[in-house]
C-alpha cells in the first residue's frame, strides 16, 4: 500500500510505501533534512512538524494517526511544547497514511538562498518617528506642575512641538525616565502627534524595521531612521507555506478550519518576531529600540497578519477588508517593538494587487514618468501595473506556482542543487548545466544536481524551444533522434536534462510534456495580463519592462521574451529591480509624505480584472504559444530565425 | 453511404481536428448544398473530430490553445447546419442539462468546453454562466427538469460552494444526477461533497455523463411501470 507524502515548504511530493520513515521518504522524494546521525534517533536533528486536516489543494487528509506511534527515542529528543505541537523525529515516524509534513527552518539541509539584499535607495528623510532631547525644570513645591504638562511645556519652548498626545505605556514610564535622566530625556514622537516613547539622557539612535512579507519568503530590514542605512537583513520562509503554498491555498485554510486564520496569523506574527530578535542580536540593540515598523504584503498576507478573515478577498467580486493604509500599535499585533511603537500598513490597490504592488510603486513612481512602464511582478501570483503620469492600470493574475519549481516534475526551490542555468545545443540537443552552489557548469564537473529551480525552468524551455525540441504549440517534437527525448513512464514525450549518474538524487533529471503544459499556463497567464492592460490602454507597445521582485532579478530577460513571459520590447529597456516590494517599505520607514503619496495612488491606479474581459479566452489561448500564437517580437526575431524547423 | 458522402464526412472531421475553422465552413456548406441530412454531418463529421481531439488533449498532445481552436471550428459547422436538422430529430436529446461556474467564481474555459461536450453529443444544455448564485442551479433545474447539473469551480475558495448546491439539489431532487469539475476537483471531492462524477478532462466529462443520464433513464422507465 502506497500512500500521499508532501513535504513543504520544498512542496516535494509523492507516493510512499506503507512503513517506510519519513526521513526515507525525504530522501526519495529529494528533499533535504539534517540527519547528523545518519537516522539513528541519536541527534533529533531531523524534527519535523506534522499539519493536520484536509488540504484541498493537495487532497489529502493529513493526521498524526497516519504515522507509527510516537516512541520512547522521539519523546526523549523532543520537548513537551513539540510533542503538544506535532513534532516528530523523521527518522523514526513511519508512513501509515497520507500525511503532510512541515520541515522547519533549522531541519532543513542548505537553506534557500534569499535573493533579498537590499539595495541603494535614494530618499529625502522625513520619517514618522523622531526623537527629540528636552531639558525639563524639575518640579518644585511653587511649580508642582505634572510630568506630562511639564514635559509638554519643554517640548512647545524648545522644540516648537504643540497638541502632542502621549502613548499609554509612554506615560506609565515618564515618571521614572524624568527622574532617571535628571530632568533630561529624549521623547520619540511619532507623526509630530504623538509621544510614543520616553527616555533618560540623550539618544538619538532610532531603530525601525521594514518587513516584505512574501507569500513564501519573509524578509526584515533593520535600518537607521536617521541616516537610512540599513544595519541588518534577517529573513525566513514564510512559516505559513505549511498551511498552503499559495493564497488561495491561505484563503481556504482560514474558510475550512475554524482555527485557521488564527493559526496563520500566529505563525507569521512569530515568524516576524523571530526576525525582529535575529536582527536586534546581530545589530546588538535592544528589541525596545525598535520604534516603528512598516509591513508589505499581497492582499492576502495583509488580511492573515492583522488577523482579518481574508474570505472575501479570494471570491469574486474580490474585496479586501480596507484600501487605505493602517497605523496599528506593535503591541495590539502581539509584535515586539518598544512598548509605544506603531505598524505602518501600505494601502492596498484591489484583489490581489496588494501592499506589495505599492512597494513598487512607492520606489519606482511609475505615477509620475511620461514613458509608460509595465510593471511586473512575477510570483505565484503574477502582479501588473501598466502606465505613466497620465493613467495607470493594475490587475493580477494566477500564474501557479511553476516559476517557484512547483507542479513542475523535477521542480525545487531555489536552494543549492538546484539547476539554475541551462544551454542546449541546437545541433546535438545536448545541454549543459549550472547548479545553484557550483561556480562550474556541467561539462566541467559532476553537477550533483537535485532538480530544477523556476529560474532553471524558463531557461530549459526558453533552451528547448530554441533547439528545436519543442514546437510554438509547446508539444514534443519527437521525430528528432537522440537518447535525451524519451518516452516518460506515462508515456508522454520527455527530455533528459542530466542523466542519474551526474545528479545527487540518483535519478534523471527530466523535463516532461506536463512541466511544459504548466510553464505554458504560467506565462500564459502573465502575458494576458499585460496584453489586456495594454488593450485597456489604448497602446500596443510600451517603453519599458520592469521586472520586480526578487524572482525577476534572477531570470534571463532574453529566455523570458523568448517563450514569451511578457510582450515584446527592446531588451536593453527591460530592467530587473530587483526586490522593489522591501524597497517601497524602506522608503515607507524613512518618509512619510511617501505615505501620503502611497495612499493617493492607491485610489488613482485603476484594477482591471481579466477573466471579464471578452477578449480574455482568445487572448489566453494565444499566449500559451512560445512566445505567441500571433503576436511579433521583432526585437528577438533573429533568435526565432534560428530554429531549426 | 456513398463514397462522396463518406469522403465529405472524412474532410470535415479531419478540418474540426486540424482546427481549420475556413475550411469547416466551407465543407458544411457544400454538404447542405448537396442536400445530405445535417444531423448526420453534425454526429459524423464535427462531433466524431472533436473526439479525436478530446484523445489527443488526453494525451497531452494537443493542450488548451488547440482544444478551443477546434471548438471554434466545430462551432463555425454547426451555425451553418443547425438550422437545417429535420424537425424529428430536433426532439431527440440524449438529456437535459444545467451547467455554469459557482458563485464568486469567473473561471469558465473549462466549463465552456465541458459544454461543448455536451452540445455537441446532442444533449439540451442551459448554461447559466460563470459567477452564479448558487440558488439559481436549483431553480434551473427544477425549471428544465435537468437529468443532469455540472457544476465547475476553479479556486479552492470557491469550491466549497459546490458543496452547498449538491445538498440543495438532493434535497429537492434526489435523482438528479451531479457532475463537478475544474482544476482542484478530485475523485475525492467527489465522494466528500456527495456528487457523482468528475472527469478529468471534457472527453471524460461527456463519458460520464452519457452514463449517468441512462442510467437515470433507466431508473425512469422502471418507476413508470
Amino acid at each position: 500500500m502506497k500512500y500521499k507524502v508532501i513535504f513543504q515548504p520544498s512542496g516535494r511530493r509523492g507516493e510512499i510505501e506503507e512503513g517506510k520513515t519519513l526521513r526515507e521518504a525525504a530522501i526519495e522524494l529529494g528533499v533535504g533534512i539534517e540527519q547528523v546521525c545518519g537516522g539513528n534517533k541519536v541527534c533529533g536533528k531531523c524534527k519535523v512538524q506534522i499539519q493536520e486536516g484536509y488540504f484541498a489543494k493537495f487532497d489529502v487528509h493529513s493526521s498524526m494517526n497516519n504515522l507509527s506511534p510516537i516512541g520512547k527515542e522521539e519523546l526523549r529528543l523532543l520537548n513537551e511544547e513539540e510533542v503538544k505541537n506535532n513534532y516528530r523525529l523523521a527518522c523514526a515516524a513511519r508512513v501509515q497514511g497520507d500525511v503532510l509534513v512541515f520541515v522547519p527552518e533549522e531541519s532543513r539541509v542548505g537553506g534557500q538562498i534569499v535573493r533579498k539584499a537590499a539595495g541603494e535607495i535614494n530618499i529625502e528623510l522625513d520619517p514618522a518617528v523622531r526623537k527629540y532631547y528636552v531639558e525639563l525644570p524639575p518640579p518644585t513645591l511653587e511649580d508642582p506642575e505634572g510630568d506630562y504638562e511639564r514635559l509638554m511645556r519643554a517640548l512647545k519652548e524648545q522644540h516648537g512641538l504643540e497638541g502632542l498626545s502621549m502613548d499609554y505605556h509612554a506615560l506609565r514610564a515618564l515618571p521614572l525616565a524624568l527622574r532617571e535622566g535628571k530632568w533630561k530625556v529624549t521623547v520619540t514622537v511619532w507623526n509630530d502627534r504623538e509621544i510614543i516613547g520616553v527616555e533618560p539622557g540623550y539618544n538619538d539612535r532610532t531603530l525601525g524595521i521594514a518587513f516584505d512579507v512574501g507569500t513564501t519568503t519573509v524578509v526584515g530590514y533593520l535600518t537607521d531612521i536617521n541616516t537610512g542605512k540599513v544595519i541588518a537583513i534577517d529573513s525566513m520562509m514564510n512559516p505559513q507555506v505549511s498551511f498552503g503554498e499559495d493564497v488561495m491555498a491561505r484563503i481556504t485554510y482560514a474558510m475550512e478550519h475554524e482555527d485557521g486564520l488564527q493559526k496563520m496569523h500566529e505563525a507569521i506574527i512569530g515568524g516576524i518576531n523571530k526576525i525582529i530578535s535575529n536582527l536586534c542580536n546581530k545589530a546588538q540593540v535592544g528589541v525596545e529600540e525598535i520604534s516603528e515598523i512598516v509591513l508589505v504584503g499581497n492582499t492576502a498576507m495583509h488580511h492573515i497578519y492583522l488577523n482579518i478573515y481574508p474570505e472575501y478577498l479570494g471570491v469574486s467580486p474580490f474585496t479586501p477588508a480596507v484600501h487605505r493604509s493602517l497605523d496599528i500599535k506593535a503591541r495590539d499585533l502581539n509584535i515586539k517593538a518598544a512598548p509605544g511603537a506603531n505598524v505602518h500598513v501600505l494601502p492596498i490597490e484591489a484583489g490581489f494587487v496588494g501592499a506589495d504592488n505599492m512597494g513598487v510603486v512607492v520606489a519606482l513612481e511609475p505615477e509620475k514618468k511620461d514613458d509608460i512602464w509595465l510593471i511586473i511582478d512575477i510570483g505565484t501570483n503574477g502582479e501588473i501595473v501598466l502606465g505613466n503620469k497620465d493613467k495607470l492600470l493594475s490587475t493580477s493574475c494566477a500564474t501557479g506556482p511553476a516559476f517557484e519549481g512547483a507542479q513542475i516534475t523535477h521542480g525545487m526551490r531555489a536552494a543549492p542543487g538546484a539547476i539554475e542555468r541551462v544551454r542546449i545545443d541546437p545541433e546535438t540537443k545536448e545541454p549543459r548545466y549550472k547548479v545553484i552552489g557550483k561556480e562550474e557548469w556541467s561539462d566541467e564537473v559532476k553537477s550533483e544536481a537535485r532538480g530544477i529551480c523556476g529560474s532553471g525552468i524558463i531557461e530549459v524551455v526558453a533552451e528547448m524551444f530554441k533547439a528545436g525540441i519543442i514546437k510554438n504549440s509547446g508539444v514534443f517534437n519527437t521525430k528528432l533522434d537522440t537518447p535525451r527525448i524519451r518516452k516518460g513512464e506515462n508515456g508522454q514525450p520527455e527530455y533528459v536534462l542530466a542523466w542519474a549518474d551526474e545528479t545527487a538524487i540518483g535519478k534523471d533529471i527530466t523535463v516532461t510534456q506536463s512541466d511544459v503544459r504548466a510553464v505554458q499556463l504560467a506565462k500564459g497567464a502573465l502575458y494576458t495580463g499585460c496584453k489586456i492592460l495594454m488593450k485597456r490602454y489604448g497602446i500596443d507597445a510600451v517603453d519599458k519592462v520592469i521586472l520586480a521582485g526578487a524572482f525577476g532579478s534572477y531570470i534571463d530577460k532574453e529566455a523570458s521574451m523568448v517563450i514569451g513571459m511578457f510582450p515584446d520590447c527592446d531588451l536593453d529597456k527591460v530592467v530587473a529591480v530587483g526586490n522593489a516590494a522591501g524597497d517601497g517599505a524602506r522608503i515607507a520607514l524613512l518618509n512619510r509624505r511617501k505615505r501620503e503619496e502611497a495612499n493617493a495612488v492607491a485610489r488613482r491606479i485603476k484594477y482591471i480584472e481579466l477573466t471579464v474581459d471578452p477578449d480574455f479566452q482568445t487572448e489566453f489561448m494565444q499566449a500559451m504559444y512560445f512566445p505567441h500564437m500571433k503576436d511579433k517580437f521583432p526585437h528577438i526575431q533573429h533568435i526565432l530565425d534560428k530554429i531549426p524547423k | 453511404m456513398t463514397e462522396d458522402k463518406k469522403q465529405l464526412l472524412e474532410e470535415i472531421r479531419k478540418a474540426v481536428i486540424e482546427f481549420d475553422e475556413d475550411r469547416v465552413k466551407e465543407l458544411a456548406n457544400k454538404w447542405i448544398e448537396l442536400g445530405y441530412d445535417a444531423n448526420e454531418a453534425i454526429f459524423e463529421g464535427l462531433a466524431a473530430g472533436m473526439e479525436v481531439v478530446g484523445d489527443l488533449f488526453a494525451k497531452n498532445e494537443y493542450f488548451v490553445p488547440e482544444v478551443l481552436m477546434c471548438a471554434d471550428a466545430l462551432y463555425a459547422g454547426l451555425d451553418i447546419l443547425r438550422p437545417h436538422i429535420k424537425a424529428e430529430d430536433k426532439t431527440e436529446t440524449k438529456g437535459v442539462v444545467v451547467i455554469g461556474t459557482v458563485e464568486g467564481d469567473v473561471h469558465d474555459i473549462g466549463k465552456n468546453l465541458v459544454k461543448l461536450m455536451f452540445e455537441v453529443a446532442g444533449f439540451e444544455v442551459h448554461d447559466l454562466g460563470k459567477d452564479v448564485p448558487l440558488e439559481k442551479f436549483v431553480e434551473e433545474q427544477l425549471k428544465t427538469d435537468a437529468d443532469l447539473v455540472c457544476l465547475s469551480a476553479m479556486m479552492t475558495t470557491t469550491m466549497p460552494g459546490m458543496k452547498k448546491v449538491i445538498e440543495m439539489l438532493r434535497e429537492r431532487n434526489p435523482n438528479v444526477k451531479i457532475m463537478i469539475g475544474g482544476a482542484p476537483v478530485s475523485e475525492k471531492t467527489v465522494e466528500m461533497y456527495g456528487a457523482d462524477a468528475t472527469g478529468k478532462d471534457a472527453a471524460s466529462a461527456l463519458e460520464e455523463a452519457i452514463k449517468m443520464v441512462a442510467s437515470l433513464r433507466e431508473m425512469k422507465r422502471k418507476k413508470e411501470i
